[in-house]
């Protein structure tokens, strides 16, 4: 470490700042980014005809459409006046909840930690197990090979 | 919901792009700096935006987007990390540097930082880069990642030691504060 | 004779508590963490186990097998250290934990010892009644040792079946019968 006196949060702060300038974003290059474009329009062409396929399929049956932009809009064109009022009362009742919110954010924050580290714990076991079977495994190979050796 | 996010279930090519041009950068340049070479990192972009094309009814807002597309991408780069031995750091490709456009103030340590954060493990290199690159904070890394926040803080912690370890060693010249 | 009967009573729960234990007593190792380049410390009581299974995913397949997998754990204990060099830390600092798997109801399932990757795995388990209720595993390498106790019942077929899953590379290797455990 610095013997000048120098402040170690200041070196951090440094090694810090020239990380983030070392890891500027990049891009791939524009031949990459038409191919996957072309690919990507390919595939969704494929689905799209499949689902026109089905939607014609579905309008046989008198059934109707079920692209999700149309039905929010026709959801959207439909909204009457009193959707204010009740929008109203929803934020009061929102205000009314936001400390059992702000608790139940908590709760699930620890509970979603707790998840990985069941996750992480788990896959540490693992490998440790897996570690095991190897040595076992090529313990085995040997005694194996020895014997067919004498 | 988001229009561009709505449109491009829809399959509109236009909607589409706007998608994979916003969010390139940061799935080529997680992969890129992953996985060591570009045509892996190639590789893996395409498979990550194809993913998210047949995945696109899941994901519910541009927010959810970034979260799922940074997290699919670590994770499958981790995954082929794992599966393979450590890169070779001599055959990374001298003309794309691991690190984008190369500070002319200093290119010689930005290269020798590409190098070091390269051998780092893999899970401790996601960790650098969606800290540094991704300006995640440790909480949002831990849920990308899906790692206990105390690892991701030892992860950070650790490698910036290692870092700034390998730098003195290595006798970087711009580190004047450092006498040996 | 009532107070005679209240004490043996009370005695009964005291002498069952005092039965075979399958939690072990973990060290901080607080100098060790200091040195190592990373540490994995996780503490899953019963209340963090119930927290964490109400939050896994029973759609995502992952999270199903993980949830299938804690059902009948009471604790989920890891120390892992990992350290830039070989011999950065001694048999002795694992001698505390070694000391309370030579108590009773404890039996060692597992014991590997690798001279080419001086790798040592040994795995116990705690069986009452002919039933698992406690796994102990402790792997020594040159720069990193684990140790993962975990309390209650756990397969380890379905655990082994996760490797898929969670990073780990499918390894072409069969479970050998005898590390498979009878832990139902």
């Amino acid at each position: 470490m610095s013997s000048s006196g120098v402040n170690p949060s200041d070196i951090d702060m440094d090694l810090e700042a020239q990380l983030r300038d070392a890891l500027r974003p990049v891009a791939p290059s524009d031949a990459f980014t038409q191919a996957l474009l072309a690919k990507l329009s390919a595939r969704s062409a494929r689905a799209s005809s499949a689902r026109e396929s089905h939607r014609s399929q579905a309008a046989g049956r008198g059934l109707p459409p079920t692209r999700d932009g149309e039905r929010v809009v026709r959801l959207a064109r439909r909204v009457p006046g009193w959707w204010l009022t009740a929008s109203l009362a929803a934020s009061l009742l929102v205000a009314v909840g936001a400390v059992q919110h702000l608790r139940a954010e908590h709760e699930r924050a620890r509970g979603l930690e707790a998840r990985r580290e069941v996750i992480e714990a788990l896959r540490v076991t693992n490998q440790k197990l897996d570690l095991a079977y190897r040595v076992v495994r090529s313990q085995s190979s040997a005694m194996a090979e020895g014997d067919s050796g004498v | 919901m988001d229009e561009q996010l709505l449109r491009a279930r829809r399959g509109e090519p236009a909607a589409l792009e706007t998608l994979v041009r916003a969010h390139q950068r940061t799935v080529y340049g997680l992969a890129l700096r992953m996985l060591g070479t570009r045509d892996l990192a190639e590789d893996l972009t395409q498979e990550v935006f194809m993913e998210m094309n047949d995945h696109l009814t899941s994901i519910q807002s541009s927010g959810h987007l970034a979260f799922w597309l940074r997290r699919v991408t670590t994770n499958r780069a981790i995954d082929q990390l794992r599966r393979r031995a450590r890169i070779d750091v001599t055959t990374l490709d001298e003309e794309s540097p691991l690190f984008g456009a190369v500070d002319e103030a200093d290119p010689l340590l930005q290269r020798r930082l590409s190098l070091l954060l390269a051998e780092l493990a893999p899970a401790a290199r996601a960790v650098m880069l969606l800290r540094y690159q991704e300006d995640l904070d440790p909480a949002e890394i831990a849920r990308t990642l899906d790692m206990p926040a105390n690892t991701v803080k030892s992860h950070l912690k650790r490698s910036l030691d290692y870092l700034r370890l390998r730098l003195e060693e290595g006798g970087d010249a711009r580190r004047g504060d450092h006498s040996t | 004779m009532f107070r005679l009967r209240v004490v043996v009573f009370l005695l009964v729960p005291v002498l069952a508590w005092a039965g075979p234990n399958p939690r072990l007593v973990l060290p901080e190792f607080a100098a060790l963490a200091q040195k190592a380049t990373e540490s994995v410390v996780i503490t899953l009581d019963p209340s963090l186990l119930a927290m964490a299974g109400r939050f896994l995913d029973g759609s995502d397949p992952k999270d199903a097998a993980t949830q299938e997998i804690i059902k009948g754990l009471q604790g989920i204990y890891v120390r892992s250290y990992t350290f830039d060099q070989d011999s950065a830390y001694s048999q002795a600092d694992l001698d505390a934990v070694r000391s309370q798997l030579s108590a009773p109801g404890w039996n060692r399932l597992v014991q590997t010892r690798s001279k080419k990757t001086h790798a040592d795995v040994d795995i116990y388990i705690m069986v009452v009644d002919k039933a698992a209720i406690g796994l102990a595993l402790i792997a020594s390498e040159p720069r990193e040792f684990t140790i993962v106790n975990i309390v209650g019942s756990i397969d380890l077929d379905k655990l082994h079946k996760l490797e898929g899953q969670f990073g780990v590379p499918k390894l072409d290797i069969e479970a050998p019968a005898s590390a498979a455990g009878k832990s139902k």
